[in-house]
């Protein structure tokens, strides 16, 4: 391949799918009286309330940011909440990299999150590409079951286990299925004129080409993870290009939902997992045409076995009308303590916002920590002002030491669990608890950090983000 | 320590409205209510007054900023009036303010004034804060029970007491409340409750069910103090005087570093600590007749008597099943019926509390009076477990 070093390709691979899952039986169920045809196998992920695109995306990013930070970090998303504010910067923050690093956002396309990794492989750097979707859909439709929540990173660079051999982009405007500013849930288009288009003018074609450009018949690819607009398509392409490739979006599709701009790359983690060096492997990003990139396996690839573990937790909701309010597509009247509405002030998120996402606390001269940093340290044993060294919280274990489950105050997603958490290196943290275990949080639980929604102001469209504890260990489905 | 104000402020006068859902009447007139009983009972003109304490906890919805509410409504002209807000301690903390303008000199007879109009939010609980600083960037925005609910399962922690045993002397904290409500003509609660259906109320905020809540209510409290002679002058020949005063606050410890356990109220312990030498009390368990502590919640008052003192560590529980702090009991708390049944207008409790100790000290309290009682102790609570003001005064008489 010209234009790309030798070895550069997937270095790290990272997948995030929230805990609840919808067994689409549950639904179809709900929904028998209608006779709408409903999606009835497997399930689909259920963000929280106060997951989005983006907290969603950073907890895939997460593992991947190591020791040293990238020369430019991407977000891909067509279900951002800013649209003039900048995800990418506030992931940036999120994930405590330095501002010097650069961001962009993708949007717009499915394949956002495909074509940002292209280019950052073109571009021979070291990058994060992280997609997150939360798409909004309406009830009754067959989108609202196959579809996801979830969200998967990749990072590039040199001396990658997985590398860049070959790849072909084709544009092709077919209207599979669209959002817009008038309509923003998904309005789709009769499947079999999907299939026979996609498969003819896009998928074929563009395998073809990138499959040419690695010097391999498509016959060679031992693992694909293409991101189907209907079902089947794979299965007709396939036989088509003679390729026994298994697609291992479909598992995605079926265990956690279509993920948007975050599912052929969260494919792209079950395929690669299985694969043996000397392997070749297909990553085809679909949405108003596709990029296709075979990648050949040198060694394992880290990370790439997260999004396989990813989809064997969960916790059911039992609930039809749960989901439905978790999805926005009912509006419960939650009396008038849901009124409440507090305003963010850009003055404040100015002089503390980085703190505050980056989840920093500070180091006092004994070496206790605290959140957040203050001129006097809140440790009876110091005195006199000081300022403090920089002490990142996120990554941290903690343990609970207070905890209760608030019935009063106003959640979208009762009871509110909260207390305080005790960090091992001295710092003590008031903070909400997500992910409730079956059987409730306990003092002394231990807990990890995970990115929320801290705040959303409905009435002026603006949120706020901050770090929850979760449980160390989720459920696997059916076990809890 | 310093010297403290003991029997330098003497108390000749108090009014306190009936709290509840007072529909009929605005925050201007429960201060008018309060006032006017207090003045009357003082036996002075409203002129008397030189200077005026008034205080409101939660100024976005109810009374409103500054002097001005508290001096529009009692026409208080001229007078120097300061508003004061230190959360549930409020109320004392505007007693507080006049009692050491007397006890200074500066004035001869001030007003503390204690109001909150609650139940024009529209809901039950405590009004919800909406301006969006800094802290509400990452602090949880816990409701009132949630935060002290948190108390219970650190205080079983430590003193491995089971979580059902725990409960059911929580409920009897309740029980009492009610049954000592029942019989407090200005009471918010009225009624007597019993254990079963305690036990069994729906959950606000885990472990604490809505009769382990106290009510939220409109009132307001007032008391005028002046010197002891000038009280003699004005015919107290034995007029209640002030004890003690004191208040603690949290610096932040409690919440950000991690030496606490949860299982009580340091601020509680040290301002009690405080008053207790102040007031020149040696043995507050054998020297205390009453006390009217701050029940927010059920667990609240149990903690709070070992933070004060009153029961060994570990102990409450037994007190309380015991009787110990019933009406008939040796250390009768909330006789008024506590923020439990009389009503937490959250400004106004802290002299509310006063009011029931200033009544029973002169023998006035009706089908509530104790045979006994030569001091009585006032405790407030602003705030959470973990980030509190706490204020404690104790009453007594000149002689």
């Amino acid at each position: 391949m010209s234009g790309v070093a030798e070895s550069f390709g997937i270095r790290a691979l990272g997948g995030y799918l929230p805990l609840l899952r919808l067994d689409r039986k549950t639904a179809s169920r709900e929904l028998a009286w209608s006779g709408l045809p409903m999606p009835r196998m497997g399930a689909r992920a259920v963000a929280d309330w106060d997951e989005d695109a983006l907290t969603m995306a950073v907890e895939a990013a997460r593992p991947l940011c190591g020791d040293s930070a990238p020369s430019a970090l991407r977000f891909a998303s067509t279900s951002a909440y800013f649209t003039d504010r900048a995800q990418s910067g506030i992931a940036l923050d999120a994930l405590a990299m330095p501002r010097t690093v650069r961001t962009a956002d993708a949007a717009n396309s499915r394949r956002a999150a495909t074509s940002a990794l292209l280019d950052a492989l073109l571009s021979a750097r070291d990058e994060i590409v992280t997609a997150g979707e939360q798409r909004p859909t309406q009830p009754g439709s067959a989108a609202q079951l196959a579809f996801g929540d979830g969200a998967a990173a990749v990072r590039t660079g040199p001396d990658a286990p997985a590398r860049l051999v070959g790849h072909a982009s084709l544009s092709h405007d077919l209207v599979d299925r669209y959002a817009s500013r008038d309509h923003p849930v998904s309005y789709s288009y009769e499947e079999r004129f999907v299939r026979d288009i996609a498969v003819a003018e896009v998928l074929v074609p563009v395998v073809r080409a990138a499959c040419a450009a690695a010097g391999i018949t498509p016959g060679q690819l031992a693992h694909a993870a293409v991101h189907e607009p209907v079902s089947g398509c794979w299965r007709a392409a396939a036989k088509v290009l003679g390729c026994a490739a298994p697609n291992h979006c479909e598992a995605v599709s079926d265990n956690a939902g279509d993920l948007g701009a975050a599912h052929a790359l969260f494919g792209l983690g079950l395929a690669l997992d299985p694969a043996k060096a000397g392997d070749f492997v297909l990553l085809l990003g679909f949405g108003s045409g596709a990029d296709a990139m075979v990648f050949e396996v040198a060694r394992p690839v880290l990370g790439a076995a997260t999004m396989g573990a990813a989809l064997k937790e969960g916790q059911l909701l039992a609930s039809f009308s749960r989901f439905l309010s978790l999805t926005g597509s009912v509006e419960l009247d939650w009396g008038m303590r849901a009124e409440f509405e507090q305003k963010a002030q850009a003055t404040v998120l100015e002089r503390v916002g980085r703190d505050m996402i980056g989840f920093v606390g500070g180091r006092d001269s004994t070496g206790s920590v605290q959140f957040p940093k203050s001129a006097f340290p809140v440790n009876p044993a110091l005195s006199q002002v000081e300022v403090m060294e920089d002490v990142r919280l996120a990554d941290l274990e903690a343990t609970i030491v207070s905890i209760t489950a608030d019935r009063l105050n106003f959640s979208p997603d009762p009871p509110f669990d909260f207390g305080l958490v005790q960090f091992d290196n001295g710092a003590r943290v008031l903070m909400e608890m997500v992910n409730r275990p079956a059987e409730g949080f306990r003092v002394g639980d231990r807990v990890r950090m995970r990115l929320r929604i801290k705040a959303q102001n409905r009435r002026l469209g603006f949120r706020t983000y901050f770090w929850k504890a979760a449980p160390l260990v989720r459920p696997v489905q059916g076990e809890g | 320590m310093a010297k403290g104000i003991r029997d330098k402020v003497a108390i000749i006068g108090m009014g306190c409205t009936r709290f509840g859902e007072r529909w009929d009447v605005g925050a201007d007139g429960l201060m008018v209510e309060a006032f006017v009983e207090a003045l009357a009972d003082a036996g002075i003109e409203r002129a008397r007054i030189e200077a005026a304490w008034v205080g409101n906890a939660l100024d976005d919805i109810n009374v409103g900023n500054s002097a001005l509410p508290a001096a529009h409504a009692l026409r208080l002209d001229k007078v120097p009036v300061t508003r004061v807000e230190n959360m549930c301690a409020t109320g004392t903390e505007a007693l507080r303010g006049a009692a050491y303008a007397v006890a200074s000199g500066a004035v001869d007879i001030a007003l503390a004034i204690g109001v909150e109009k609650l139940k024009d939010t529209g809901y039950g609980g405590l009004p919800l804060r909406t301006k969006g600083m800094q802290n509400d960037l990452w602090m949880p925005y816990g409701s009132a029970p949630g935060t002290f609910a948190q108390l219970a399962g650190a205080y079983a922690a430590r003193h491995g007491i089971a979580a059902g045993d725990l409960k059911r002397a929580m409920a009897h904290v309740s029980w009492k409340s009610h049954q000592n409500g029942a019989l407090s003509p200005k009471a918010h609660l009225r009624g007597a409750v019993d254990m079963d259906k305690i036990l069994n109320a729906p959950l606000i905020a885990d472990p604490l069910g809505l009769f382990d809540c106290c009510g939220v209510s409109d009132g307001a409290a007032a008391a005028i103090v002046t010197t002891p002679e000038i009280a003699r002058a004005l015919g107290k020949a034995d007029p209640v005087t002030i004890k003690a005063i004191q208040l603690s606050a949290s610096n932040g410890w409690e919440m950000q570093f991690g030496a606490w356990d949860g299982a009580s109220v340091p601020n509680t312990r040290v301002a009690a600590a405080r008053a207790y030498a102040e007031a020149g009390l040696r043995d507050p368990r054998a020297e205390l007749d009453m006390t009217e502590v701050h029940d927010c919640f059920s667990i609240t008052e149990l903690v709070i008597m070992e933070d004060l003192g009153l029961s060994e560590e570990g102990r409450a529980p037994n007190d309380i099943l015991d009787g110990r702090y019933d009406a008939g009991g040796a250390i009768p708390c909330q006789l008024d019926g506590g923020l439990k049944c009389f009503g937490h207008p959250v400004g106004a409790s802290g002299l509310r509390m006063a009011y029931e100790v200033y009544t029973q000290l002169q023998g006035r309290a009706g089908e509530r009076q104790r045979s006994k009682v030569d001091f009585g102790l006032t405790h407030n609570l602003g705030g959470s477990p973990f980030n509190s003001v706490a204020a404690v005064a104790i009453l007594g008489r000149l002689n």
